[in-house]
């Protein structure tokens, strides 16, 4: 967790990127990786419905971003956005989202039942690699929903609630996991179909410095399957 | 740039490309394009001489700088020089919004250069000066690869090279409807899509 905060200080503070510029290059690999497994041809709802949950920090961020190109990819994103910091740069992306017909639900859908019959895929981007400590409401009961439904999860860079090195045995267990910039210690405890590497844009000598030994992307891709 | 000319298919041992970034939005732009080739395993060069004060752009110049893309202090009017060490110019030099004044030295000079280079040059969104946004213009850069961003510009009518991509895959629907652009569609999670010469 330590490395994984090291590295994105470094790209913030020594290469100046903006927080604007790698979250919308990991939204978009988000998006990206679930078009690749989930193509809306293969959704047995009526539309390509999917949910996307995000949380109050900038994992909920990457959601909303990646919600933003589902849509440019075809989809029929909703989001649930209950936790909005009070920031320039989360209100943008909410009007964004907001201004391209994208619903934010007022409720969270009360049972499993619900999100199955409505949607063909839920993405979680509740809580990312800076996750600490206890699971505060209302993100707990959602979390709990979520591990019952039967619809696929695909998780952006932790599972939410997981420990971010040790995992979780009893806690979310997605069927996708992106993660981003590298994978982190918890991914090893990943027990879903596909593990995808998503945000290009470590550059070589950052990951040199930090050993990460990532494996090569395909082309101009800017997503890589790992599993 | 890397859809008109993938890496396998370069003739110069290195793949070896040279940006050229004007002063305004349109640099930055190139800014950006030279920092993802280098992430796709080219060799970017950067000839950026009139910076922009924009803090936004000088974060770009700096992004660029630590991944270790070079930047010329000076454009060799010597075209030869350009020819032999490059496989492909990336002319970020002005854009749509350029005004016929605005930044004349050093791009003047810059353009009539890159008038007379011989290998592929790839503009973005409109082909550097010399052309009239709205009309086009003989006189200028021709370029053999045009990228155009969000949407083709009128002056794209008169392209005569060989590829026209669209690239910016982010208009929302309603901005596209509202300014009657009928956008080509893009492939699947593509960023880019050629279109078709127009017979």
């Amino acid at each position: 967790q330590e490395e994984a905060q090291a590295i994105d200080q470094e790209l913030f503070t020594d290469y100046k990127f903006s927080v604007d510029q790698l979250m919308e290059l990991a939204g978009l690999s988000c998006a990206t990786a679930i078009a690749k497994t989930y193509p809306p041809s293969s959704f047995t709802t009526s539309q390509p419905s999917v949910l996307v949950v995000c949380g109050p920090g900038n994992n909920g961020g990457d959601g909303l971003v990646c919600a933003r190109h589902l849509k440019m990819f075809g989809y029929q994103p909703t989001v649930y956005y209950p936790k909005r910091p009070n920031k320039p740069l989360f209100e943008g992306l909410t009007t964004q989202c907001q201004k391209m017909d994208i619903p934010f639900l007022p409720e969270f859908p009360a049972e499993a039942a619900v999100i199955d019959e409505l949607y063909g895929l839920v993405v979680d981007a509740i809580f990312g690699f800076s996750f600490k400590g206890a699971v505060r409401e209302p993100f707990g009961s959602i979390l709990s929903t979520l591990q019952r439904i039967t619809v696929p999860v695909a998780s952006i860079d932790i599972p939410s609630g997981w420990d971010v090195e040790q995992g979780r045995a009893d806690g979310l267990q997605p069927d996708m996991l992106i993660s981003l910039t590298a994978p982190k210690k918890a991914a090893l405890r990943f027990t879903g179909r596909y593990h995808f590497l998503g945000g290009r844009f470590v550059p070589p000598a950052l990951q040199e410095k930090f050993a990460l030994n990532l494996p090569p992307y395909p082309a101009t891709d800017c997503v890589l399957q790992l599993t | 740039v890397s859809q008109a000319f993938p890496l396998p298919s370069l003739p110069r041992k290195q793949p070896t490309v040279l940006v050229v970034c004007g002063p305004a939005q349109n640099g930055a732009i190139g800014l950006v394009c030279a920092r993802h080739l280098r992430i796709f395993d080219y060799e970017p060069t950067i000839f950026y001489p009139k910076r922009s004060p924009d803090p936004v752009y000088r974060d770009f110049t700096t992004q660029c700088e630590k991944m270790d893309i070079p930047f010329l202090s000076y454009l060799p009017t010597e075209v030869q020089l350009i020819n032999d060490a490059y496989n492909a110019v990336v002319d970020a030099v002005l854009g749509a919004e350029a005004e016929a004044a605005e930044g004349r030295e050093p791009c003047a000079a810059i353009l009539a250069t890159l008038k007379h280079v011989r290998i592929p040059i790839v503009s973005l969104d409109v082909p550097s000066a010399g052309w009239d946004v709205e009309a086009g213009s003989s006189g200028g850069i021709s370029p053999d690869v045009l990228v155009s961003l969000s949407a083709p510009k009128q002056c794209a009518r008169r392209f005569l090279g060989r590829q026209h991509f669209v690239a910016g895959r982010f208009l929302p629907y309603d901005v596209q409807k509202k300014f009657e652009l009928n956008p080509p569609e893009y492939p699947g999670t593509e960023c880019v899509v050629a279109l078709r010469a127009p017979r």
